[in-house]
């Protein structure tokens, strides 16, 4: 039993846990990817919303199914069965009722499959014991967070364009310098939430 | 044991489900049904099953659009006119699509899908393309990069072009499929039954690797001709040929089917290369002007000279060399194969000799 | 040379005729294309695990067990994997090891388990795994693909360790527990045990080993050629 309010929850996983910052998910998907913010946005988009729905399925699959059964050791790849299914699901879903969303999120999709914030989300989940409705917060805010976490790291790499970077640093050596900086930066949000 | 059996019962079964799920979605999401695809206002009309891509579509009927990347939205080449029925362009598109192609209707067709009626227009040049099948008969090194194939055309056994045009040849790419680069047809136009390329070997690159490693006897795949270069039919127009590099291959053709079909016109060629090293062709070049007094061949080398190097031509870049040997005229052709600055700066100097810019082909490599 | 995250080693590979020999590929994989510091994968589990070397060591194991594993079955399966459920066969098989070796922590090592939380079963997820699979194991015989899973698994364990030499030494004054720095005179900078620590020392390496053996990359900001 989780006892953490749901509103702790769901702004820890923004602030103080943020998924990124905090646990260190999602940083390869992203250091490839992107260096500018539309990009960014649609990435962070599409990541919230598969977490958000994944993590909700999964919980449903490991408590009602799994446990029951004693089955539960075999979570790593049913979850990750689960988002992959749901990866491709929500491709062909898009691309039917709403082209010109597709066209915007579609081609961020199949990258998402491999994204380890995802797995990660529904691993923190059963590790911390959330429940239903925990869990709905927890996998909205997570995916937030991790959408803020990029948005704030493509916005800054857009602006280091005008900068001079030593050589060495370029790519990833600087995003790795900054995500420390804002690391440390989010580590200052904690005492927002006294969870004792 | 029966935890482990039972392990793998589940995940079998969620696996069964999950694919079931997602076939069910599929029948139900994508199922597009059959639309008519009709070219150049109906002309030609076929039914195609929803859901694959234009490009795709028109491959599978012998329609051969260019394409370098082999449909991965990377090259640019597959643009065709969709004035109806393409659905919204795609942002993998709009960085090939300039202002006025977009407002024309110009869309990458190995990026738009087919999901309903769908209009499209394809210049006539393009229907007559056809996919050839060709033997290696001969294959001559030219230079410690370059080498000449020579391809005896099996089926079919003909091939009309013009001097200057380029054929697509298919290598097969390690990361699965094919791709297709494109290779100038440096054989002239009067020798119908084969075709010559001169390729140059691009470290780690998949096309000019393939070649490289071809052997006689080989069989390969190409599509073609394409290309918009043409030759004025006015014996009394000079024509300029400017090159660099592997840019030789369309203007040996040229080069050979102009004096064979009028045999006193005026050819000026230029060949910018770095090093003696870089050259081929000059002998045979000097063998033909001396049938045909009216070609003048001018190599430029831009790099300086080594210890044992000899050289008597010209050196700089090619393109002073055409400021020094042209003069002011109108009344010329002028077709240019090379990288985009040696393009740029030629253009600038035939400008400043009085040509009229229609009067300019070029191939940027 | 350093190779991007590309498929340049599979093209170069494939041109050698007699498929590369073991020392080769060991090299390969450990130096001249390792996967941290010149591939940029895995970072995720590589910032989790370093700030502590016993940690670092076992997930260094755990790694190159799992790709060492897997690239020796899919290899072996490669001529029989349908190309549609390609991918989802590759993940399936790496899974499965994922939990036979998180399994096996839980069962023996109840502690390090713990200290490892999800990030053991994130290397389902790592990118080396997928990536070596793919580029390679698909490609090459079996018993080549092993040794190339021993040793990009090795090359990301030294990068592991080292890493985590450092910031344990840094952060709490010891290395596996014992203390080398004392108390008395050395202040633990705590920082270095936590994420902001992780970037940093991240950060720092990278620096430091593109400014020995400089990769070929293109500048900050420039996308298409």
């Amino acid at each position: 039993m989780n006892l953490t309010p749901v509103w702790v929850v769901f702004l820890g996983s923004i602030f103080t846990n943020n998924i990124l910052f905090a646990s260190f998910l999602g940083m390869c998907s992203f250091l490839v990817v992107s260096n500018r913010i539309p990009t960014a946005i649609g990435l962070g988009t599409a990541v919230t919303f598969v977490m958000f729905c994944t993590t909700v399925i999964n919980f449903l699959i490991y408590h009602y199914i799994l446990v029951p059964l004693g089955l539960d050791f075999v979570s790593f790849i049913i979850f990750i069965a689960v988002i992959a299914a749901f990866v491709q699901f929500l491709e062909m879903f898009v691309e039917r009722f709403s082209p010109s969303l597709y066209y915007a999120l579609g081609i961020f999709l199949p990258l998402i499959t491999v994204n380890c914030a995802i797995l990660g989300a529904s691993l923190f989940m059963v590790i911390r014991n959330y429940n239903l409705t925990q869990t709905v917060f927890y996998g909205l805010g997570a995916g937030l967070g991790w959408f803020l976490a990029i948005a704030l790291m493509a916005g800054l790499r857009e602006k280091m364009g005008y900068s001079n970077v030593p050589r060495a640093l370029r790519r990833t050596g600087i995003v790795m310098l900054m995500a420390g900086v804002i690391a440390m930066t989010f580590m200052g949000f904690t005492g927002m939430l006294s969870t004792g | 044991m029966l935890p482990a059996i039972l392990a793998v019962g589940v995940t079998t079964a969620v696996f069964i489900a999950l694919a079931v799920f997602l076939l069910i979605a599929e029948r139900y999401l994508v199922n597009y049904g059959v639309s008519n695809v009709s070219i150049n206002e109906g002309s030609t009309i076929f039914e195609q099953d929803g859901g694959t891509t234009l490009l795709s579509a028109l491959y599978d009927h012998k329609i051969f659009v260019p394409s370098a990347c082999g449909g991965k939205g990377s090259c640019g080449f597959c643009k065709v006119v969709v004035p109806e029925g393409g659905g919204p362009v795609l942002p993998t598109e709009l960085p090939f699509l300039s202002r006025a192609e977009q407002r024309s209707g110009v869309r990458l067709s190995c990026q738009v899908k087919i999901k309903q009626d769908i209009q499209i227009q394809i210049p006539e040049d393009l229907l007559a393309v056809k996919e050839y099948r060709a033997r290696v008969s001969e294959i001559r090194q030219l230079t410690y990069d370059i080498k000449e194939i020579n391809l005896e055309l099996i089926e079919p056994e003909h091939i009309s072009h013009h001097p200057g045009q380029y054929v697509q040849l298919q290598a097969p790419d390690p990361a699965g499929g094919f791709i297709h680069r494109a290779y100038s047809i440096s054989s002239p136009v009067y020798d119908d039954t084969k075709v010559q390329l001169v390729v140059r070997l691009v470290p780690d690159g998949i096309a000019s690797t393939y070649v490289h490693n071809l052997a006689v006897g080989d069989e390969v795949l190409f599509t073609g001709p394409y290309g918009e270069f043409r030759l004025n039919d006015d014996p009394d127009r000079e024509i300029v040929l400017v090159g660099g590099g592997c840019g030789m291959a369309p203007l040996k053709n040229i080069v050979l089917t102009a004096e064979n079909r009028w045999p006193g016109r005026k050819v000026k060629l230029f060949f910018g290369a770095r090093t003696t090293k870089d050259i081929f062709y000059l002998d045979m070049f000097k063998e033909l002007k001396e049938q045909h007094p009216n070609l003048e061949v001018v190599y430029a080398l831009s790099d300086p000279l080594g210890p044992e190097e000899h050289w008597d031509g010209e050196t700089g870049f090619v393109h002073l060399s055409v400021d020094k040997y042209l003069e002011q005229t109108s009344r010329r052709q002028a077709f240019l194969c090379g990288p985009p600055p040696m393009i740029s700066a030629v253009m600038q100097i035939l400008g400043e000799k009085g040509m009229n810019p229609d009067d300019i082909f070029y191939d940027k490599f | 040379m350093a190779d991007s995250v590309t498929t340049a080693p599979v093209a170069r590979r494939r041109f050698q005729p007699f498929g590369g020999k073991a020392g080769e590929i060991l090299l390969e994989g450990v130096y001249k294309a390792n996967p941290v510091t010149k591939q940029v994968l895995g970072i995720c589990i590589f910032l989790a695990v370093t700030n502590r070397v016993a940690n670092a060591l076992v997930m260094g194991a755990a790694l190159t067990f799992v790709t060492a594993m897997s690239n020796l079955f899919i290899s072996a399966l490669r001529n029989s994997i349908p190309r549609r459920i390609r991918m989802i066969a590759q993940v399936a098989i790496i899974a499965t090891f994922v939990i036979m070796i998180d399994q096996f922590f839980r069962g023996f090592y109840w502690s390090m388990s713990k200290q490892l939380g999800p990030y053991v079963a994130l290397i389902i997820t790592n990118c080396i795994v997928m990536g070596r699979a793919e580029a390679y194991a698909m490609q090459n015989p079996p018993l080549p693909s092993l040794l190339d899973g021993i040793a990009n698994g090795i090359g990301y364990a030294i990068i592991l360790i080292f890493i985590s030499i450092v910031r344990e030494l840094v952060g709490s004054g010891s290395i596996l527990g014992f203390t080398i720095l004392p108390a008395a005179w050395y202040t633990k900078n705590l920082i270095f045990l936590l994420a902001p620590g992780a970037f940093f020392t991240g950060g720092f390496l990278i620096w430091i080993l593109e400014t020995i053996s400089p990769s070929s990359q293109s500048e900050e900001g420039g996308e298409r050629k």
